[in-house]
């Protein structure tokens, strides 16, 4: 029997040099591991020897066993990782694909943008589209007839409702709700009474900044936003600070970057100025605290406002702002 | 506003070169538009002088010249038949762009090179004035004066080396609106005092007050009126400095008079106006309010119907011009003009404003005085406006003037506490250093009690009124870049604000479901904006009638970007768009401003095949299954609710076939296949499905909480069963979850069969009922006495015929 085993196993290795299909394989498997096998044939046999030789000629069959399985095995697997050339598979055949779903260049930049300030602290907050006057401009420090309210063309739906102008609106209502310290964002659509072209549009979307506590200064403002600047547009990108004049903030700023398309050499995108300007900002006007209870001797405060269809604008070199509403799925999927 | 560097260096010496010049003002807060060289216009362009002339060998009308132009001589081709030697002339080199081309008059520029004219070489061209764009004449070429330097450029030789700021002025600032005033601003930077010219004047013997008297009524709106009078006047054109300065301004010459009004308000930002005195009746003016529903026409020759209340200038019968805004025609200076009658006047700011908004015309008088113009820059405005007008067109100045001002307006004083500046700043400024700034801008600081500073503040700083005010001065002086930025790392959590948008969620949940995100105008037509029944919002000025109404659903935006898709040849389309709503609603609960109702929602809309064409499997239409199935999916993802949808028929709104959806037991929105009418209408192909969801029913679940996972087997069993076509599958559902009782954990429609194999009126429905215990594995016994139930409820209270359990 011993030699039976021997035998086998010897048939076994020569036999198995020769298999090169993976048909051959499983022939092989059937012959020698099959439950009609002839191993199988040789456990049949254990019946009949002497108990005493049974635990050994047992130990030695199994062992075969394991050993031609780990033959199949081994050459199984090694006629697996050749190349398929007998396969009928075409691999290059597509694969099934599923619609993916994009979000909106604007959204994903209020995204991006929403996420630093959120990082540095800030909230979020929101107001209605559909503003009175008296939020959109008189708790802003524009008074009626003044001519700062020139520099907002607005539409009008009643004689004191309006469409917003800007999102400085939620800065009143947050700050009419809550006492100090605040800090918080405000992302929303504005809208201007003006012409529809490449560069302008009447509805587009602001994200507005708003920080008041007792001690901040022009000084943490400068900070705040450098590190927005620098984390959105890159730690080497060069800023400055020019004098404006909104009426809801003093003193106010202009921030302007170096141009990321001519690294301030000057082009066509920056008017050959090198400069883009990207950021209104200043030290919350005492007049707006005035209107909404602060105490403006206690606290200090700051704002600051961006449009984002322009930034998206330049950020992707798009060079007609009306793609952004057509949605063309041809526009929106290259984002 | 355009500043020429030339008027400048009238009021202040400076040598920064005009692009640091701009630069340097730009971080004063000026904004600049543009830098414009007037001279670049004729780069390559020189004074030339004709050394001989020789008829052309081959061309009877052509002559060939030896010109002179400094450092070479040329040999130019020239056409012209005035051409002679020994003329200055100008010439233009080659490369040089001639700016009108006598050929082709309305033209672009051409520029020269070296060419053969009929075999002779030409170098260069000897311009006439129409092709230098300096006049009519083409006929010859421009001979010019015979002192001109040979080999000067011509742009010296003319006086046009001139720069032109072009500058955006803020509101704030009407100061900014003059030469004067920008002089003032380089006063800064070069640490010198600008200054107006002194103006001397030679009155007459003869008093101002024996022809002409002024009355203000209107005291209010008019604190200040001064006026002049020069008799024997001649008017014509000005000279040609002022002109040219007038025009590189942006200005129109007229004649002498009314262009020296418009030089001192260039010059000193103070508007002026200038009457003809004889059109003047009874040798008076008046300043009053207009008499409601008058009609006058101003000097541009319009008509205009005058608001209530807008005050006037009038004489003893009528108006004469609309104060501060324009002049009437009536009384303008025409050219047989003697005697002149100069107007300065200060008026309150907000009646401009009012008046030229309700008039619609802004001009550069309104736009002064509506920003703020100085009371005490009248007299400077009226002294220096007689002097040039007695220098360039002549007569006698009558004695005196008549200045009605009966309460002087003083110049502020603002406090300020040095310390002030610092907390606002963040800067460490010392007062001495506050002080010295703030007399650099010649605001005067006197040290008062306590360390604060008592400062005047010159009246032409209409914008500087409070302590804030004089902060930003010394903020803008001290310079925006060297203010230090810090940041306070101080990240306060305890905010009542969140972190993450309502609509944020939502986004991202439809954008991982293959929806593509849109964003559509809130303005639409009256008929989009009708078509769900709602009131819309109208708006009272709109860009057009396409869009002036706000929309009352993000559907009709939506179904524009499905057309227009299409219209590039994409058809199968799965996009979303999450945004506000309007409506008119005096009923609405929470509603912010007026009768209006705002309401942020999320829409989706699903038009063409359901997934991608694959080789594997013919493509499938999107029916409205696949966006109930979207729907109930985001639903329950987000709010961790079941959402139900009831069937519901209305012949408003914007769907077919309506499931209402309800989420925490209240209404949500609905879905449903856009009516046909309205998807003809967006000229669309295919049948369309959207739902409409308000954004505040998809908050967020509430408490996230574990429930323990079962322990023991579910077990599955299908029933099959024949019914009346007619019974909806819902109420069966209801049925079989009634029947189960609580053993039922789930029950899922698997089959509908509608066709030959089942008997007639009938359908097939086949179900899998879940059944599963927390306390123990059930037995056979208890699944078959659930399945029993069930069956016995179908089939009496539906009729159904049980085809098998499995």
């Amino acid at each position: 029997m011993l030699q039976d085993i021997a035998q086998l196993r010897q048939q076994a290795e020569t036999e198995i040099a020769s298999v090169a299909t993976a048909e051959h394989v499983e022939a092989f498997r059937v012959k020698f591991l099959a439950r009609k096998g002839t191993i199988a044939a040789l456990f049949d046999a254990l019946k009949t020897v002497q108990p005493q030789d049974k635990p050994a000629l047992g130990k030695a069959l199994n062992e075969l066993r394991t050993y031609v399985q780990q033959l199949v095995d081994a050459k199984a697997s090694a006629l697996q990782t050749r190349p398929a050339a007998t396969s009928s598979l075409d691999l290059s055949l597509p694969g099934r694909r599923q619609y993916l779903g994009k979000k909106h260049p604007v959204t994903q930049t209020l995204d991006e943008i929403t996420s630093i300030f959120v990082s540095m602290g800030f909230g979020i907050a929101d107001g209605p589209e559909i503003e009175d006057d008296y939020h959109n401009f008189e708790a802003l420090n524009f008074p009626p007839d003044h001519p700062a309210r020139d520099m907002q063309d607005t539409f009008f739906v009643s004689r004191t409702a309006l469409l917003r102008t800007h999102t400085s609106p939620v800065q009143v209502r947050v700050m009419e709700q809550h006492q100090p310290p605040v800090r918080v964002i405000m992302p929303g659509k504005v809208y201007r009474n003006e012409a529809i072209n490449a560069r302008s549009y009447c509805m587009f979307h602001q994200i507005e900044g708003l920080c008041v506590d007792r001690g901040v200064t022009f000084s943490e403002l400068k900070g705040t936003l450098i590190a927005f600047i620098k984390k959105f547009y890159g730690s080497s990108t060069k800023y400055r600070f020019r004098p404006t004049f909104f009426p809801f903030t003093e003193p106010s700023a202009d921030i302007y970057i170096s141009c990321f398309i001519c690294s301030g050499k000057g082009c066509r995108i920056c008017k050959q100025a090198g400069w883009l300007e990207i950021l209104g900002c200043g030290m919350v006007d005492p007049n707006v605290f005035k209107s909404v209870g602060y105490d403006a001797e206690k606290y200090t405060g700051y704002a600051f406002g961006m449009g984002i269809d322009r930034i998206a604008l330049l950020r992707y070199g798009i060079d007609d702002i009306r793609l952004y509403f057509e949605n063309d799925v041809r526009f929106l999927n290259q984002f | 506003m355009r500043i020429l560097q030339s008027w400048l260096h009238d009021y202040i010496s400076f040598s920064l070169p005009p692009e640091e010049l701009a630069e340097k003002l730009t971080m004063l807060g000026l904004e600049f538009e543009s830098v414009e060289r007037l001279g670049d216009k004729y780069r390559g362009f020189v004074v030339g002088k004709v050394l001989s002339c020789a008829p052309h060998p081959n061309a009877e009308k052509l002559t060939v010249c030896l010109v002179d132009v400094g450092r070479q001589t040329l040999q130019i081709v020239c056409g012209a038949p005035n051409v002679a030697a020994g003329q200055k002339v100008a010439v233009g080199l080659p490369g040089a762009s001639v700016p009108k081309n006598q050929h082709d008059p309305s033209g672009p520029p051409f520029v020269l090179s070296r060419v053969k004219i009929r075999g002779v070489e030409s170098a260069g061209m000897i311009c006439s004035e129409f092709e230098l764009d300096l006049g009519k004449d083409a006929a010859g070429i421009v001979v010019l004066d015979p002192r001109a330097k040979t080999g000067q450029s011509l742009s010296t030789h003319l006086g046009f080396d001139d720069v032109a700021y072009d500058v955006e002025i803020t509101p704030n600032r009407p100061d900014w609106l003059s030469h004067i005033g920008i002089a003032r601003e380089i006063g800064i930077l070069v640490k010198r005092k600008s200054r107006l010219p002194r103006v001397r004047l030679k009155e007459s013997g003869v008093p101002i007050s024996r022809f002409l008297s002024v009355r203000v009524e209107d005291k209010t709106n008019c604190p200040r009126f001064a006026a002049r009078m020069i008799r024997g006047v001649r008017i014509g054109p000005s000279p040609a400095w002022m002109q040219e300065r007038l025009r590189n301004a942006g200005l129109r010459p007229r004649n002498n008079v009314v262009d020296i009004t418009n030089y001192v308000m260039l010059e000193c930002g103070h508007p002026l106006h200038a009457f003809d005195y004889a059109l003047l009746r009874g040798r008076a003016i008046v300043v009053r309010q207009a008499a409601a529903g008058l009609r006058f026409t101003t000097l541009d020759g319009k008509e205009h119907a005058l608001p209530d209340g807008t005050v006037m200038v009038c004489d003893a019968d009528r108006e004469v011009s609309i104060a501060g805004v324009m002049g009437g025609a009536n009384s303008e200076i025409n050219d047989a003009t003697v005697d002149v009658v100069l107007e300065a006047a200060y008026w309150n700011p907000s009646s401009i404003r009012r008046t030229a908004k309700a008039l619609g015309i802004s001009t550069d008088a309104s736009q002064r005085f509506e920003r703020g113009a100085d009371p005490h820059a009248v007299h400077y405005a009226l002294e220096r406006s007689a002097s040039l007008v007695l220098e360039l067109a002549g007569g006698t100045l009558l004695k005196g003037k008549i200045d009605v001002y009966p309460k002087k307006i003083r110049e502020r004083v603002v406090s300020l506490r040095p310390a002030r500046v610092n907390a606002v700043l963040g800067t460490t400024l010392k007062p001495d250093r506050v002080a010295a700034y703030l007399r650099l801008l010649e605001i005067r600081p006197v040290r008062g009690k306590g360390g604060t500073l008592r400062c005047t503040v010159p009246s032409y700083r209409v914008d500087v009124q409070r302590e804030i005010d004089l902060i930003e001065e010394v903020a803008r002086v001290y310079g925006y870049d060297r203010i230090e930025p810090k940041t306070s790392a101080f990240v306060d959590f305890d905010q009542p604000f969140p972190r993450t948008r309502a609509a944020d969620g939502v986004r991202n949940a439809l954008v991982g479901a293959g929806f593509t995100e849109a964003i559509t105008i809130s303005m639409q037509d009256e008929g989009r904006a009708r078509s769900d029944g709602k009131q819309p919002v109208r708006i009272l000025n709109p860009l057009g009638q396409e869009m002036a109404f706000l929309r009352t659903s993000l559907v009709p935006g939506l179904l524009d970007v499905v057309q227009r898709n299409q219209s590039y040849g994409n058809f199968d389309l799965r996009f979303f768009e999450i945004g506000h709503v309007f409506r008119e609603d005096p009923e609405a609960p929470g509603r912010l401003i007026g009768d209006y109702a705002e309401e942020e929602r999320v829409a989706i809309i699903l038009a063409g095949n359901v997934a991608p064409r694959h080789w594997s499997q013919p493509p499938r239409k999107t029916d409205l299954f696949d966006l109930k199935g979207a729907v109930a999916d985001h639903v329950e993802k987000i709010t961790l609710d079941k959402c139900r949808f009831i069937s519901y028929s209305t012949s408003d709104g914007l769907t077919d076939n309506t499931l209402a959806i309800e989420i925490h037991g209240s209404y949500a929105g609905y879905l449903g296949q856009v009516k046909q009418s309205f998807v003809t209408r967006a000229g669309i192909e295919g049948e369309i499905f959207v739902a409409e969801v308000s954004l505040a029913s998809l908050k967020p679940g509430g408490e996230k909480k574990y429930e323990q996972l079962p322990r023991f087997p579910r077990v599955r069993r299908d029933i099959s069963t024949f019914v009346d076509v007619s019974v909806s599958v819902g109420s069966l559902e209801r049925a079989i979850v009634k029947a189960a009782g609580e053993l039922l954990v789930g029950v899922e429609l698997f089959d509908v069969y509608v066709g030959e194999k089942a008997p007639p009126g009938k359908k097939s429905l086949a179900f899998t009922l879940e059944l599963m215990s927390r306390q123990k594995t059930l037995t056979d016994a208890e699944i078959d006495a659930t399945v029993r139930e069930v069956v016995g409820a179908l089939e009496q209270e539906f009729g159904a015929l049980l085809r098998s359990v499995q």
